[in-house]
Parts: C-alpha cells; sequence; structure tokens
C-alpha cells in the first residue's frame, strides 16, 4: 500500500501524528544547526545534512531518571512520559543507530526502563531526495513504522508497521514506478565511506594497529569526550544519585569511555589506564568488538564523531589514517 | 488512534530489593563482613561466584561479590573492603540497618564442570571473599570433589581475611589449606608462611589431568600465577578465574566492565582461561 502525499497531504498527516504523540520534527535554527525539535516551534526543514543532536537520546536521554528511593527504603519507579514519542525525518544511518541500540537494550536481561520509554514510539523515515541541497538518501529498508521518500514536490509514503500503513489510510495511491529512478539512484550510488569503514575494520580486528599508533592518536585527545556523547549509538553511562530532603533520585548519566575514570575501581586497578588504551577501545569497541558481539559494526557513519571531534580523530578520520598506514 | 504509553507495573530490573542488615564483624583493618537478610525473608538465590549491587542511597551501587554458599539459609554474607565513599559509609553501618541489594548477577563457578574433579583453589587478598562461596559449598557437598586444595596469600598477617575459616579450614579434615603473607611483621606474632602465593604451588602434589585451577584475586597475582601452574602441568582449559571490574549496572548495559566484545557482569565474572587470555586488558 503505497501512497502519494502533496505538501498539504504532509501538512495534514504531521498533524495527525502531533495529536496522538509527543513530536518531533526537523528544524533549522537561525545559526543553521539542523534539530529534531517539538513540532510546530520553528519551520520544517526537510531537506539537509543529518540532524545534529544524536535522535537516540529520545530513548535514552543524557540523564536519565529510573527511580526514587524513600526515607523508608520505599523504591517507586521513574515511568516514561505519558505521550509516547514520534520522530519524524530520520535518515537510514539514524534509523540504523535505533535498531542497533533496540536490540543492545532488548538483549537480555533486558532494560526495562529503556523498553518502556521505546515501545510505543513511532519512527518516520525520511529518504529520496532529502539530503543536503536535495540530494538523494538511502532508503530506510523497513527500519522504521513510516517511510517518505522524496521526489519532486512529493513523497511517496511506504508503510512498514500496521501502525505505519494506519497513519497512511485515506491518502491517495502511489506507484513505486514514480521512485524508481530515485531508487536506481541510490542503489548504484556506491559508499565509500562503508569501504573505508570495511577495510580499517579488517586492520583493527587483526591487530595488525600497533600500540604506537593509539599512542599518537590518543596524544591528539583533549578528552572532550563529544565522540562519545554525540555517538547515537554509544549506550554507556554512570549512575548519579541526588537527594532532594529524604528522597533519593538514582538517575542514569552518559558516560564516556574517554575518561580516565571509565574504568577505574576502587582498588586503584584501571584496566584503561592510558590514552593510548583508551584511544584503541573506543575505535575497537565499534569496528571489532560489536562485530564479534552483535554481528555488526556499532559506526552506522552517521558522521557525527567526526563532525564534533576539534582533533579530527572522529571514526571516520582513524579509519583513513589506519587504511592509509597500515593497509596494503 | 496511536496508542498511548502505560505505567510499567513489573519491578524495574534497576530497583534494589530492600534488606536488613543482621550483623557486621570485622575481618581486617579495612575489611568486614556484612551478613545480610532480604526483607521478604527470601534467599538471594544466588550461586557461588556470583555478586550483588549494593545500594546505599545518595552514593549509588557498588558490586559486591557474595561471600556465602546459597546452601545456607536465611542470609547472605558480602565481604567488603573500605575503598570509596560507598563502602566507607557500609562500613558505618550498624546491625538493624536498611540497604538495598540488586541481583545476584553475573556467571558463576560452573559447579557441574567441578563436580568430581580434584579443585586448586587459590585466593589472593580480598579474592577471599568471592571463593568462600564456593569454599562454603564445597564443604556442604564434601563428597562431590576429589582432593580440595585451598592457597591462600596476603600482604601481611593482619590482612588475612576470615581467619577463623581459615583456622578452622587449615584445622579440618575438607581442605588441604596453605595460607601465606608477603610479609612478616618482626613482631614474631605470626609463625606461619611467607612469600608470594605462587609459592605455596611448589611442593603441592597434583594429578593435572583430574585437576581444576579456581583462581580469585587482584590483577597482578594471575599472571605469575598462571605461569606456575602451566610449570605444574595445568591445562589452560582446566583454568577458572574470576576478574574484578567496575560494574555500574549489572546487567551488562552501562558499559564499564567490557573486555573486548565481553561483559564481565554478564559473561563472567567468572571465565575460563581460554575466553579471555588472548583479549586486551583481559588479565
Amino acid at each position: 500500500m503505497l501512497k502519494r502525499l502533496d505538501r498539504s497531504d504532509l501538512e495534514k498527516l504531521l498533524s495527525a501524528l502531533a495529536t496522538g504523540y509527543r513530536l518531533l520534527t526537523p528544524q533549522r535554527l537561525a545559526d543553521g544547526t539542523r534539530l529534531l525539535r517539538p513540532h510546530g516551534e520553528g519551520a520544517l526543514a526537510l531537506q539537509g545534512e543529518p540532524v545534529q543532536r544524536k535522535p537516540t537520546e529520545a530513548f535514552f536521554p543524557q540523564h536519565d531518571p529510573l527511580l526514587r528511593i524513600g526515607e523508608q527504603g520505599e523504591v517507586t519507579t521513574c515511568d516514561p512520559p505519558v505521550r509516547p514519542v514520534a520522530l519524524f525525518g530520520l535518515n537510514a544511518a539514524d534509523l540504523g543507530c535505533i535498531a542497533f541500540i533496540d536490540r543492545f537494550f532488548a538483549d537480555p536481561p533486558a532494560d526495562d526502563h529503556y523498553l518502556a520509554r521505546r515501545k510505543d514510539a513511532l519512527l518516520v523515515g525520511l529518504t529520496g531526495f532529502s539530503g543536503p541541497g536535495g540530494d538523494v538518501l538511502p532508503p530506510a529498508n523497513g527500519m522504521c513504522d513510516l517511510e517518505l521518500l522524496a521526489f519532486g514536490q512529493n513523497w511517496l509514503g511506504v508503510p512498514w508497521t500496521p501502525r505505519g500503513e494506519a497513519l497512511l489510510e485515506g491518502f491517495p495511491d502511489g506507484e513505486q514506478a514514480e521512485v524508481e529512478e530515485l531508487l536506481e539512484s541510490a542503489r548504484t550510488r556506491g559508499n565509500p565511506a562503508q569501504d573505508l569503514l570495511e577495510k580499517a575494520a579488517g586492520l583493527v580486528a587483526s591487530e595488525v594497529v600497533p600500540d604506537d599508533f593509539w599512542r599518537e592518536v590518543g596524544d591528539r585527545c583533549i578528552l572532550c569526550s563529544g565522540c562519545n556523547l554525540a555517538c547515537p549509538t554509544c549506550t554507556c553511562f554512570c549512575v548519579e544519585d541526588r537527594q532532594e530532603q529524604a528522597v533519593t533520585l538514582r538517575s542514569r548519566v552518559w558516560d564516556s569511555c574517554q575518561f580516565d575514570a571509565f574504568m577505574r575501581e576502587a582498588s586503584g586497578h584501571n584496566p584503561l589506564g592510558t590514552e593510548a588504551l583508551r584511544t584503541r577501545r573506543r575505535i575497537h569497541h565499534k569496528l571489532a568488538a560489536d562485530v564479534t558481539r552483535w554481528g555488526e559494526f556499532g559506526c552506522l557513519l552517521c558522521g557525527r564523531c567526526d563532525r564534533v571531534c576539534p582533533t579530527g580523530i572522529g571514526i571516520q578520520a582513524v579509519a583513513a589514517e589506519i587504511l592509509a598506514r597500515f593497509g596494503p | 488512534m496511536p496508542p498511548r504509553s502505560s505505567p510499567t507495573k513489573t519491578q524495574s530490573i534497576y530497583a534494589p530489593r530492600p534488606c536488613r542488615l543482621l550483623s557486621v564483624t570485622d575481618l581486617t583493618p579495612q575489611e568486614k563482613l556484612f551478613r545480610l537478610q532480604l526483607n521478604d525473608g527470601s534467599d538471594l538465590g544466588h550461586r557461588p561466584g556470583q555478586f550483588v549491587q549494593v545500594s546505599v542511597p545518595g552514593l549509588t551501587e557498588a558490586p559486591i561479590s557474595v561471600a556465602s554458599s546459597p546452601d545456607r539459609h536465611g542470609f547472605f554474607d558480602l565481604g567488603i573492603r573500605r575503598a570509596g565513599r560507598l563502602t566507607t559509609a557500609l562500613h558505618a553501618l550498624q546491625p538493624g540497618a536498611q540497604l538495598g541489594v540488586r541481583g545476584p548477577f553475573g556467571r558463576p563457578f560452573q559447579l557441574e564442570t567441578l563436580t568430581g574433579k580434584d579443585l586448586l583453589l587459590i585466593a589472593g587478598g580480598c579474592g577471599l571473599a568471592p571463593l568462600r562461596s564456593l569454599l562454603q559449598y564445597c564443604e556442604d557437598h564434601r563428597n562431590r570433589f576429589g582432593v580440595l586444595h585451598l592457597l591462600y596469600g596476603a600482604r601481611s598477617p593482619a590482612d588475612l581475611m576470615f581467619k577463623e575459616d581459615l583456622h578452622d579450614w587449615q584445622k579440618g579434615a575438607c581442605f588441604n589449606c596453605r595460607v601465606t603473607v608477603d610479609h612478616s611483621p618482626a613482631d614474631g606474632c605470626y609463625d606461619g608462611a611467607t612469600g608470594l602465593v605462587t609459592g605455596l604451588l611448589d611442593d603441592l602434589d597434583l594429578v593435572p589431568g583430574r585437576t581444576v585451577a579456581v583462581l580469585v584475586g587482584p590483577p597482578p597475582m594471575y599472571r605469575p600465577l598462571l605461569d606456575a601452574l602451566e610449570h605444574k602441568g595445568i591445562a589452560k582449559e582446566s583454568i577458572m578465574l574470576s576478574l574484578e571490574r567496575m560494574m555500574r549496572c549489572g546487567i551488562g548495559k552501562c558499559g564499564h566492565c567490557s573486555i573486548e566484545h565481553l561483559l564481565c557482569c554478564q559473561d563472567g565474572p567468572v571465565f575460563w582461561l581460554p575466553e579471555i587470555e588472548h583479549l586486551r586488558g583481559a588479565l
């Protein structure tokens, strides 16, 4: 059931979404930043670079209250907001990141706190000619409830779940033929960044990258932790208690494996006690450890760590350097 | 209409279970033994080698190994070194205090694999606390095992944990128990062995083919001990270790205890040597 939406249809769809969900849509700030923000707060930015902040924060926020502990030790869990969130306008990389952490948090023992936030949420992919300057983006391949492929002044609505199907009811029928050229263009485009990542991953996994390299890259790190905080598949957290009178609010807070204290134990033992070890861990984890454990890279090439890193050691930059120095 | 979120009715995996402190016993100047009981009276449900997350409101949680056998009912023991803010607060508690625990978590000692074997049980420092859960289990099920060797090393006589237990294990028939300290004070009050725990292996009579070694100790202990075990003919496949890591969640989500692709809190803390020896940072 494909549907063809024009601009007024799109507005209707957004209105329907805003009725039942806490709807976040891509908008552009005055400084040019493209962000997911509450729908209606600013003008829609349906084309452009990936949204600046990681969309996974909708389900795994930077500060995430877990529970309250009362004076007598009674525990009350912090439930998710009553209105589930709908994320509109996600590209394939970001949808892949959400799928990655969905599986991570659902893996037994399941993280009920994450799943409660995630289970009623709705994902709308925005692909087709939606990239920067109207460039074509790769298709979502089913990683969302509903995909909108932009072409010309229209969108082809592709439902991937019953909820997506229900949302498209009533709109005029569309034809895949209308976007065949678009899909073919996306298919034949190739992905040089993916090729680069795969080749570098092979070198990292086979341990041909020497410790001196990790030391050198680690020396360039200024410990801002931006790579971890910007990464949609980074899920590491520490736990924090805040006390207000007799009640303790226990939360989880994003953490960074680039910090010296990340693994340091009370005994003083620190398995990641040097910059070189921590840098290797960041790259090895995404390109080798995640492949062993989960069968896929922990990097979906969203590009955020490379954009945020002030010293140019985001994962794609490091992968390129590995390939240049240690590749065939 | 899209579905609406509904409040979670089940108890969260992050919610601690309330428990009561039954007693506190000094073990060393730095370590105390805490005996706890769940408020609902139920057993913890652990297996030897597992750990719990001990919750102190205001100070978050710390992973602590269970130091008693699951077959000793009505309580569970935790041997805790005072090392940070949370453990310092625990050391100030009096019997009757309320605490919270989550767990038990982690992969325990694989008792089914140990059954019928001679066991070479080696602990260093406060590693005796997690090993004690297995030692008590062995005491309670003595006929399931062959020869039981227990080797324990601490820095000084004052640092020896579970002194009463050690006395009983040395005097009793269950274990061939040997104890050593790195350094003996000059006051002459200690007349036991001195030297590293590896030295206790030198003249130990082992049958490699039917011996499983179980190691629990501080990270620097493992490499020299593994060399000594190789020298004694113990195969890598017959060596089990419990690793210490900073676990924030206990359920494989926080990332703090990762060893390459493994998560110490879920895939461990007990590992067979071949599972980890090739991983950077494991040992």
